[in-house]
């Protein structure tokens, strides 16, 4: 329970933070996953920049038709902001049943999403609301497509010196949404999280956190759903997580019942 | 008696010294020259040890010494040495006594060095080569094996099964409705917060004073006195607070071994420490196997009753507990048959778990008694009202009393059980299924003899002690207000103290026994400081007191008065300066009276409502209400009592949801052995607890009328949960813990 030793640095501005990654380490934002891993030595960076105060990084406005939540939001922010409630009510009931009011309170988004631990909540949320995640580095900002940012368990495609700087999100009138998960009882953390977006069409996306070790778009359930038929497929081109918490058996049937009960949320 | 606090809800005592960290625990207690032990631990589950490598361990700086079989001192021969007071028949096992391995986990060196964590790091650079022998650890396979347990002191406390009444086979036979069914239970283990953890200080004389972490301070006296042949009085046990037993304090673990040992050996003090994976390697709440036969009239009058049950024990010691004998006390029955056997296994002795045997069988019997009131289309309260018995059908014998029957009536009426609808599955919200059961609870009232000392100062402040335990239960607190109540003192004017062998000697913290055996004990030595105080009175000039006879007098207020004319009355502060400048000081011992204790059944009884929701879909269980009646004699403090019920009823969810230590049967060894997947509630699992105190008056269980309450909440609830469980979902689980995947 003892970190390897580090440098910590602190960043003023999202400029001064991209130049300061750029010597190495890694960003610290709300440090609710980044300091348990270090203390568990599963994670030694030299360096620490701290990117909690940096006031760019905060808030969360209306820009057009999109909503745009800072990087630094904090969960409690995020649940508790009039315009994500309005807008994309699902980011706020979903951020509200993250971990615990401490959790809620130091954690955030952009450390949520770079993290991108397989059972974290944000995922399957993002993937749903098929938002957008933008990113700045030494060669400026890029924006990357939700679709295309988890890669895999733990792995994003954040290159190592980019910093997360918001999260934009289409706002859809007359769209019903809804996340509802499993919960891992203690942490509650999602063993399975199901996220479903439902447009005024008629049409809905579907996404998975805690199924696979990288969370997805189950296009293959949004296409039966898209056509009239029932979800037979769920999960069917993943591979299906199996640990002591749930047998991948379980797990299916947890997909299963949980995208059931969304659907039923959203009807 | 003018009783000022007893009965009242007083805090805890020691409370604040518990929050502000002043409260010393074992391990916390230092010396100059402390040197610190690690435990080396097996591997293997069977076999022997054919090699010790402990050159890289010595190699490294402040290492001190490692023990092993080969250069441990030679100790008592003979097993009886090894029997500490709460031995099971057998041998007891020995630490680091030869090369044999009798169980995964073993203790198999002891690393000392100048910190701990050298001691660590060196420990994990002994290398052990074994030789391995097939091992059996699966009750479940090994049924063929079992046996009646040997007798021995044990059976004192623990009586063997009833006699077998009637002609159950005749009866069961020609029963109109019969049941047959079977339950198992997995091991636990007790895991107390505070690891098991021994201090020894080794003074210039090579006199030992002991820091242990146990429920019995004489119990630990005892066994190193005679394992180290060493006097009594050259070794003190000290033990002011521990952080939870519930039975693992009974017997003094290994590190007490070991760390006595290499204090001995070394001539310096050390210190030894468990760690959370250790704590898996001595006793834990045996795996069962029950099986139990109901014969029933179709007014649900019970004809036959049949009661088996087989336990695991090591191949050591023959660990026997009380599973079957529930049954028969609690229901009439006129024909019954009971059973109870061991399988010896490859793995450490059990040992006593809060409510041991009882709430093993009584939650057998509780849940066939719910599954024949199905059979009988019966309400299972109805069912047992009709089989209620004021007469303990195995002895013959009244109870000294038992108010079960209000335990039943208060319990259902507070949980609204009338509103019930019998049909399984018939109570629901959206996808959640709601499911009310009930079920009983008994456990015994014992009271063993004990001895106290009361000093009242110069000062008029009293102190009171006696060497008994508190293992979080409130005996501080308790025996602090008896005392103030014997001699009418406030209770900032009485400090009790406890845990240290150089006090009056009392039986270990355990078995529920405390209240009434120490608390006895406190009254008795209290009340004969009365009479010395009477005495002073009566020699003072023109006394008013000349002729009283202590029967005449009471206490109150810091005062002796006059029954007949409470006018009379005489500040204790008079009293003590009458005694020439000198304390007064009493020693009592509290004898059982054998005599008329003997003549009935002292019991103590709970009704047990609960309301559970099953999500259909998951699985998952939320115990959403649960109400207990405790009828347990005299409840000297309902706020540390109620707080006992609550413990045992959150420990009930825990058996029936979620406790178990799983074993890889390949390798013999727990697999979940730590706190992160040996489940327990957290507060999120518990939502409302009811506690309910019945009035029960008791003048036989022992001069205090108290039954004790640290045993009697945990040991209905499992049934109760499991019974709700079948009527929210229509599923009779036979296994516990009940996880989701077995209402699937
Ligand atoms: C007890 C407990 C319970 C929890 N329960 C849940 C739960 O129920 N659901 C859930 O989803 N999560 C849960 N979490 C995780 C929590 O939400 C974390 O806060 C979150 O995963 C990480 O956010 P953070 O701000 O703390 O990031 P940090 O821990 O500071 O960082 C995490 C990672 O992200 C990187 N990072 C941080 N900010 C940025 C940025 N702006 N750009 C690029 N990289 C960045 C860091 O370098 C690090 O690699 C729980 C955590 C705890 C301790």
């Amino acid at each position: 329970m003892i970190t390897y030793p580090f440098q910590y640095k602190r960043a003023g501005s999202i400029s001064e933070a991209v130049a300061l990654l750029a010597e190495g380490g890694k960003a610290l934002s709300g440090g609710h996953s980044l300091i348990p891993s270090m203390k568990l030595r599963l994670n030694a960076p030299d360096a620490l920049v701290d990117v909690g105060r940096i006031a760019e990084l905060k808030g969360i406005r209306l820009d057009g038709n999109e909503l745009v939540i800072g990087a630094g939001s904090t969960h409690g922010d995020i649940a508790s902001s009039g315009l994500v409630q309005q807008h994309v009510p699902m980011f706020a009931e979903g951020a509200g049943h993250i971990g615990d009011p401490a959790v809620r309170n130091r954690g955030t988004i952009g450390g949520s999403l770079a993290h991108a631990d397989p059972s974290a909540d944000w995922p399957a949320m993002v993937l749903a609301a098929d938002a957008t995640i933008v990113v700045e580095g030494p060669s400026g900002s890029r924006s990357i497509k939700a679709t295309d940012f988890f890669t895999s368990m733990f792995e994003t495609a954040l290159a190592a010196d980019e910093l997360i700087t918001e999260v934009r999100v289409p706002v859809e009138n007359g769209a019903r949404m809804t996340y509802q998960k499993f919960s891992q009882p203690a942490s509650r953390y999602a063993i399975v999280g199901c996220a479903v977006v439902k447009s005024a069409d008629g049409k809905v996306r579907v996404a998975f956190s805690g199924v696979s070790d990288t969370p997805f778009r189950d296009t293959a359930v949004e296409e039966q759903l898209n056509s009239g038929q029932s979800a037979t497929s769920v999960a069917s081109g993943v591979s299906v997580m199996s640990d002591h918490y749930a047998s991948e058996e379980y797990r299916r049937h947890l997909a299963n019942v949980f995208l059931k009960r969304a659907l039923n949320a959203v009807a | 008696m003018h009783n000022q606090v007893i009965g009242k809800p007083i805090s805890r005592v020691d409370g604040r010294a518990k929050v502000t960290g002043k409260a010393k625990y074992a391990a916390e207690f230092t010396a100059p020259d402390l040197l610190h032990g690690v435990v080396v631990s097996s591997t293997i589950t069977k076999g022997r040890i054919t090699h010790i490598d402990t050159g890289d361990a010595l190699a490294l700086d402040g290492v001190v010494k490692v023990f092993t079989h080969q250069n441990r001192p030679k100790l008592a021969w003979f097993d009886m040495s090894y029997k500490d007071l709460d031995a099971p028949p057998g041998s007891p096992f020995r630490p680091l006594h030869n090369d044999r391995i009798k169980y995964n986990g073993q203790p198999v060196a002891l690393v000392v060095a100048e910190t701990f964590e050298q001691a660590r790091y060196a420990a994990s650079l002994v290398k052990i080569e074994y030789a391995q022998e097939p091992h059996e650890t699966d009750l479940q396979h090994h049924l063929d094996t079992a046996r009646k347990p040997a007798s021995g002191l044990a059976s004192l406390l623990k009586p063997p099964p009833p006699k077998a009444r009637g002609n159950f086979d005749k009866a069961f036979t020609e029963a109109p409705v019969q049941l047959s069914t079977g339950y198992v239970h997995g091991f636990e283990h007790h895991n107390p917060m505070e690891l098991f953890s021994s201090t020894v200080v080794y003074g210039k004389d090579g006199k030992l004073t002991i820091y242990d972490k146990t429920q019995g301070a004489p119990n630990s006296q005892f066994y190193v006195s005679q394992v180290f042949n060493i006097p009594f009085r050259d070794v003190r046990v000290v033990s002011p607070y521990v952080g939870g037993g519930f039975g693992s304090g009974l017997r003094p673990q290994y590190q007490l071994f070991l760390a006595v040992m290499a204090a001995r050996e070394l001539k310096q003090s050390v210190r030894v420490s468990l760690t959370r994976q250790q704590m898996f390697t001595f006793g834990h709440r045996p795996a069962t196997v029950q099986h139990i036969d109901l014969g029933a009239q179709p007014d649900g009058t019970l004809d036959a009753l049949r009661h088996a049950a087989t336990a695991e024990t090591s191949r050591f010691e023959d660990y026997i507990e009380v599973v079957v004998n529930w049954s028969g006390a609690l229901y009439k029955a006129p024909n019954a048959q009971f059973d109870y056997n061991v399988v010896p296994l490859d793995q450490y002795t059990p040992l006593d778990m809060r409510a041991p045997g009882g709430v093993t069988g009584m939650s057998a019997i509780e849940c066939a008694m719910d599954e024949l009131s199905y059979k009988l289309g019966m309400d299972p309260l109805e069912l047992r009202l009709k089989n209620y018995t004021e007469e303990d059908p195995n002895e013959k014998r009244p109870f000294s009393s038992k108010q079960l029957r209000a335990c039943y009536q208060q319990a259902a009426e507070r949980f609204g059980w009338t509103k019930r609808s019998p049909e399984p599955r018939s109570m629901r919200e959206g996808h959640t299924l709601i499911g009310w059961g009930m079920a009983t609870g008994v456990w015994d009232a014992n009271q063993l003899p004990a001895r106290a000392e009361a000093v009242l100062t110069v000062n008029g402040k009293l102190r009171v002690s006696s060497a008994t335990a508190d293992i979080g239960t409130g005996t501080y607190t308790i025996m602090t207000q008896i005392a103030a109540d014997t001699l009418g003192l406030p209770l900032e004017d009485v400090l009790f103290r406890l845990g240290d062998t150089d006090m009056p000697l009392a039986p270990f913290q355990g078995g529920s026994l405390t209240a009434g055996t120490v608390g006895s004990a406190v009254k008795i030595v209290c009340e004969d400081l009365g009479k010395e105080l009477l005495k002073l009175a009566r020699k003072m000039p023109n006394s008013p007191f000349a002729k009283a006879k202590f029967d005449d007098v009471f206490f109150v207020e810091k005062q002796m008065r006059l029954k007949a004319d409470p006018s009379v009355r005489i500040d204790l502060q008079t009293l003590v300066d009458q005694n020439g400048g000198r304390a007064i000081r009493t020693t009592a011992t509290s004898m059982t009276n054998s005599l008329k204790q003997g003549k009935y059944t002292r019991y103590a009884h709970s009704a047990v409502f609960v309301e559970v929701q099953v999500d259909e879909d998951l699985g998952t269980v939320k115990v959403t209400r649960a109400v207990t009646a405790v009828a347990a004699g005299r409840i000297l403090n309902p706020k540390t009592a109620r707080s006992q019920i609550i413990g045992g009823m959150v420990w009930g969810i825990s058996k029936a949801l979620e406790e178990e230590t799983v074993m890889d049967h390949r390798y013999g060894r727990f697999m979940n052995h730590n706190l992160a997947e040996y489940h327990v509630p957290v507060c999120a699992d518990i939502h409302e607890l009811d506690v309910l105190f019945v009035e029960e008056h008791d003048d036989v269980v022992n001069p205090l009328g108290v039954k004790g309450v640290g045993e009697i909440g945990i040991v209905g609830m499992p049934a109760a949960i499991a019974n709700a469980i079948f009527h929210a979902t229509g599923k009779r689980v036979h296994e516990l813990p009940i996880t989701l995947d077995k209402l699937m």
